[in-house]
């Protein structure tokens, strides 16, 4: 019954959205509603890796980025004669996967602060490589003008981008306003959470946050804490390819934007505003930053200071961040929200 | 083409650069000794350093701004440290790199809408302009002083920990900060006085490079990266490894952008890898650090 009630809920919250979020006062649109969930999907798998096994990466833009690339490399270079949605997709999340077990590999041996500065160490490494070998990846001019192939169901093809037909629904805008785009990222979106949701009820997840409050008592009772952080940093780094694959069919273009230490703060920004350890604290973070983002800083030059501003209060005032401190509060709602 | 003279050249180059990095990266390492805070926010004391010190060079001049600049910095760093840091000394690094990280963002940003987002040239007074030769190489007079000034200041700073009598409380402080304060010593004194010696001297050459690197609001952050590379392979706490590893650091971006340009930026995180995977207690670290 829980679980009917947690994907009922998520499916409905997911579906209702894009409309809301069309009303003028927030003036949301479309696009900005795709993008926040593509990128939620790469902050539930930061927060993966903060949140439940207690690990600050500050490089996690390294597979964001590497999924990217790798997608967009995919569709103009390794398979272009292919052109297939699903293969680029793919491609993006393995590339990264394979990234994310190589440096995990390196760094899962290390605590706090060294962990971070070696992610960081392995970000740039891949940041300055990308940045400097233009025969493939062009620099930072970045690669553009990347044609999405369409969906292939094998009975049907369908492309993404066009909208929903159109039905007026009043003051929360038109049912045209959605793209398919739209349904198919909320759909990922639904089953990453599950898929997270699963992972953090299981025996793993049980492990996993042993090890987050006392590693040394986890050792004793005869677990490796290192294999499970290592599994943690993986999936984490997969989702996060998975994340920056989609970034790329949809938005056509990637750049060395996806690779940078300002994209890693981002994912560090967006998690602890929206609650660690929290199922769904990461996507409310990611959609509440990227939509002040959105708002603000079409009105004033000032964001980024107002976003260092939230972060520095929330970090201060509400450590557990908004959906952490929510679902401490409210019972029915707050233990659909919380994971445990 | 390397010749010797481009080589010699290059040496010089990677020493001033790794001055500089010395410089930031004794604020960090002593700073993270006695508070045992990893502090993200040291490249932002350098941007305020140098944006203080823009100011005050075009009144009062050059001189003046590397007295006041540092003071200025020094006195935020210490209100700082009473508002909102000291709530974070007893807690995780990962709580504290994120407050600080989050301290560094304000302030780049504060330094944006106050001085503009564009790339600021800093006045050189004539007097310490000009050229010197050495080995048949025309190098910048500047960039001598610079480097000799930094090592007096780095020696100033050993003294003043070695031989004062708060010298000494902060080195008890950072064996045993509890024994300290049974003892009656003033440890939070200590602290603060270490943090807002940290960050003058991250004001400070703000200031004193600027004149050769030029200045944008993203400057601080793009030091302190760097910077943490230093501590780390020099050691994190260790006060001669930073001065080690900070030369390190500038001779080896310096010899790459000679010999292997495109290996420049990169050189220095693979060497940070290494020192972290092989001797994660860095070159002249001593405790276990792998740890907590």
């Amino acid at each position: 019954m829980k679980d009917l009630r947690f994907y009922l809920l998520t499916a409905l919250g997911l579906a209702v959205f894009p409309f809301v979020f069309h009303l003028p006062l927030i003036n949301g649109y479309g696009g900005l509603a795709i993008q926040i969930l593509i990128v939620s999907i790469a902050t539930i798998g930061f927060n993966l890796l903060l949140g439940y096994a207690g690990l600050l990466s500050y490089g996690h833009a390294a597979f964001y980025g590497a999924g990217s690339y790798a997608a967009a490399l995919a569709l103009l270079r390794v398979f272009p004669q292919v052109h297939s949605f699903a293969l680029a997709l793919f491609f993006g999340i393995i590339v990264a996967t394979l990234a994310a077990a190589i440096i995990g590999a390196l760094v899962v041996r290390l605590y706090g602060i060294y962990f971070a500065l070696l992610t960081v160490a392995f970000a740039q490494m891949i940041y300055f490589i990308v940045f400097q070998w233009r025969d493939v990846t062009r620099g930072d001019d970045g690669l553009q003008g990347i044609a999405a192939p369409m969906l292939n169901f094998g009975f049907a093809k369908l492309d993404l981008a066009t909208t929903l037909p159109a039905f007026p629904l009043g003051p929360f805008g038109d049912l045209s306003d959605v793209k398919y785009w739209y349904i198919f990222v909320a759909i990922i979106l639904i089953l990453v959470l599950a898929f997270v949701r699963t992972l953090n009820r299981s025996q793993f997840g049980e492990v996993l946050g042993a090890i987050r409050e006392n590693e040394e008592r986890s050792v004793f009772v005869g677990f490796d804490p290192r294999r499970y952080k290592y599994a943690a940093f993986v999936i984490s780094g997969a989702l996060c390819g998975l994340s920056g694959a989609l970034r790329v069919l949809y938005e056509g273009s990637t750049g060395t934007d996806s690779l940078t230490i300002d994209q890693s703060g981002n994912f560090v920004i967006y998690t602890v505003v929206g609650g660690v350890q929290t199922l769904f604290g990461p996507v409310v973070g990611t959609g509440l930053i990227m939509w002040l983002q959105n708002v603000i800083s079409a009105k004033t030059e000032a964001w980024r200071l107002i976003e260092g501003a939230i972060f520095v209060a929330v970090i201060i005032f509400l450590p557990s961040g908004i959906i952490g401190t929510f679902a401490k509060k409210t019972f029915s709602l707050g233990k659909v929200l919380r994971t445990k | 083409m390397i010749t010797a003279q481009s080589l010699l050249q290059a040496a010089l180059n990677g020493l001033i650069l790794g001055m500089i990095y010395v410089a930031i990266a004794i604020g960090l390492t002593i700073i993270f000794g006695m508070l045992r805070l990893v502090n993200f926010a040291h490249g932002a004391f350098y941007g305020i350093g140098a944006y203080v010190g823009l100011v005050v060079a075009k009144k009062a001049g050059f001189g003046a701004a590397l007295i006041v600049a540092p003071l200025a910095v020094a006195l935020f760093a210490l209100a700082l440290d009473r508002i909102v840091l000291r709530r974070f000394y007893q807690k995780e690094p990962t709580a504290q790199i994120l407050l600080t990280f989050g301290i560094a963002l304000m302030v780049e940003e504060a330094l944006r809408m106050i001085f503009g987002g564009t790339t600021q040239q800093y006045p050189l007074p004539s007097w310490l302009g000009g050229s010197i030769a050495m080995a048949g190489l025309q190098y910048p007079a500047y960039h001598i002083y610079l480097a000799a000034a930094i090592a007096l200041v780095v020696v100033a700073v050993w003294l003043f920990i070695r031989r004062t009598n708060y010298g000494l409380l902060v080195r008890a402080g950072i064996r045993d900060r509890t024994m300290v304060q049974l003892l009656g010593g003033n440890v939070r004194l200590a602290s603060s006085i270490i943090f807002a010696l940290g960050a003058a001297l991250a004001g400070l050459v703000g200031v004193a490079a600027s004149p050769i690197y030029s200045i944008d609001p993203g400057t601080g952050f793009n030091f302190l990266i760097p910077s943490f590379v230093v501590v780390v392979i020099g050691g994190l706490g260790s006060f001669w490894g930073a001065v080690l590893g900070g030369i390190i650091v500038g001779e080896l971006v310096s010899i790459t952008q000679l010999v292997f340009p495109p290996g420049a930026d990169v050189i220095i995180y693979v060497v940070m890898a290494l020192v972290l995977l092989f001797r994660p207690q860095g070159l002249l670290g001593e405790t276990e650090v792998i740890k907590g």
